[in-house]
């Protein structure tokens, strides 16, 4: 009844969730793109999208074993997704200081359709921060506790 | 019809939500918890809140379900073969007690899709639709309000998540921060 030895115990492999996640598993990150860069015109935006996103890479984990996922997207990738996406959000409103505008306010660039353009934009830093939290989330969670980094807990 | 869907639906969400609490097995309660966040996304689409809907769906059928799962792998199955959570009678009369209050508060609120509620009358919702078209050039007014209205609101959210991805490397100590 114990699961608590080996933290991945709990993995079966089933051709039936492999097949099905193989399949599905491409649309719903397309889905999930569609709706980050479509928010600006129908519903959804960043963090709806990159809930989608991250939510087609934990369905590969599911199906696959989190171990093959995490050798095939290794973390440093996704701490560099969420450390670009936050990078982009604060660069955008920073950006806007340089042309004499308000921190965040698009229209100082002075480009053409400027602000729909820095919405855009704010978005896709948005989906890559929720998207890329949201992996890394189930993945360390899956992994447990670091037990080699020494020293007892306090 | 419409009352039709929305009775229907309502009553499971509330079922889901009572087998959630009761439910003894924790993997049948996350499960169920999964269906009420399921119910309460179709019911932001009937009441025409189709951003909320999908982060809902997204986040709280798909994403929570699967960390709750996460946990519960380390823990073990409660013996027996009860189904049901025996009642704790002091917490249940507090929360039934509190429900009763909010519930008074129901009468106060609009009707759906009522034209003279004050969401509808206000200023500033008349200000948003009127102006976040030609301001923003961007269909979706909840973006628009949202990236470039209370773009600084949403940098703050931005930085809640981000420090919630940081959070967890600390606890887990997969970094070495502090």
């Amino acid at each position: 009844m114990s699961a608590t030895d080996g933290s991945l115990s709990a993995y079966v492999e089933s051709t039936i969730i492999m097949t099905t996640v193989r399949v599905v598993s491409p649309f719903v990150f397309t889905f999930g793109l569609f709706v980050m860069f479509h928010g600006a015109e129908s519903a959804g935006g960043g963090f709806q999208g990159g809930a989608i996103v991250a939510s087609s890479i934990i369905m590969l984990a599911f199906a696959f074993g989190i171990e093959p996922t995490r050798e095939w997207l290794d973390d440093s990738v996704i701490r560099l997704l969420v450390g670009v996406g936050a990078t982009t959000f604060v660069g955008i409103g920073i950006g806007a200081l340089a042309f004499d505008g308000a921190f965040l306010e698009y229209a100082a660039y002075g480009i053409s359709h400027g602000v729909k353009y820095g919405i855009e934009l704010v978005e896709l830093g948005i989906g890559a921060i929720v998207a890329g939290v949201i992996v890394s989330l189930f993945m360390n969670l899956a992994g447990g506790f670091n037990h080699d980094s020494g020293g007892d807990d306090a | 019809m419409q009352l039709l869907l929305y009775g229907v639906l309502l009553t499971f969400v509330v079922f889901a939500a009572l087998a959630v609490a009761f439910l003894r097995d924790i993997l049948s309660a996350i499960i169920a918890f999964a269906g009420f966040s399921f119910g309460v996304a179709i019911v932001y689409i009937l009441l025409r809140a189709p951003d909320v809907a999908l982060t809902e769906a997204a986040v709280g059928a798909g994403v929570t379900t699967v960390l709750f799962l996460l946990a519960i792998v380390r823990t073990v199955r409660p013996g027996g073969d009860r189904l049901f959570e025996r009642v704790a009678w002091g917490p249940a009369i507090i929360a039934t007690g509190l429900v009763g209050v909010l519930l008074t508060t129901v009468r106060s609120l609009p009707t759906i899709g009522d034209p003279t509620s004050p969401v509808a009358t206000s200023e500033i919702t008349r200000y948003y639709l009127e102006n976040a078209y030609p301001q923003t050039e961007v269909e979706n007014v909840v973006t628009a309000i949202l990236a470039a209205y209370r773009g600084f609101d949403t940098l703050g959210e931005a930085a809640v998540v981000l420090a919630a991805g940081l959070a967890v490397l600390v606890v887990l100590r997969k970094e070495v921060y502090v």
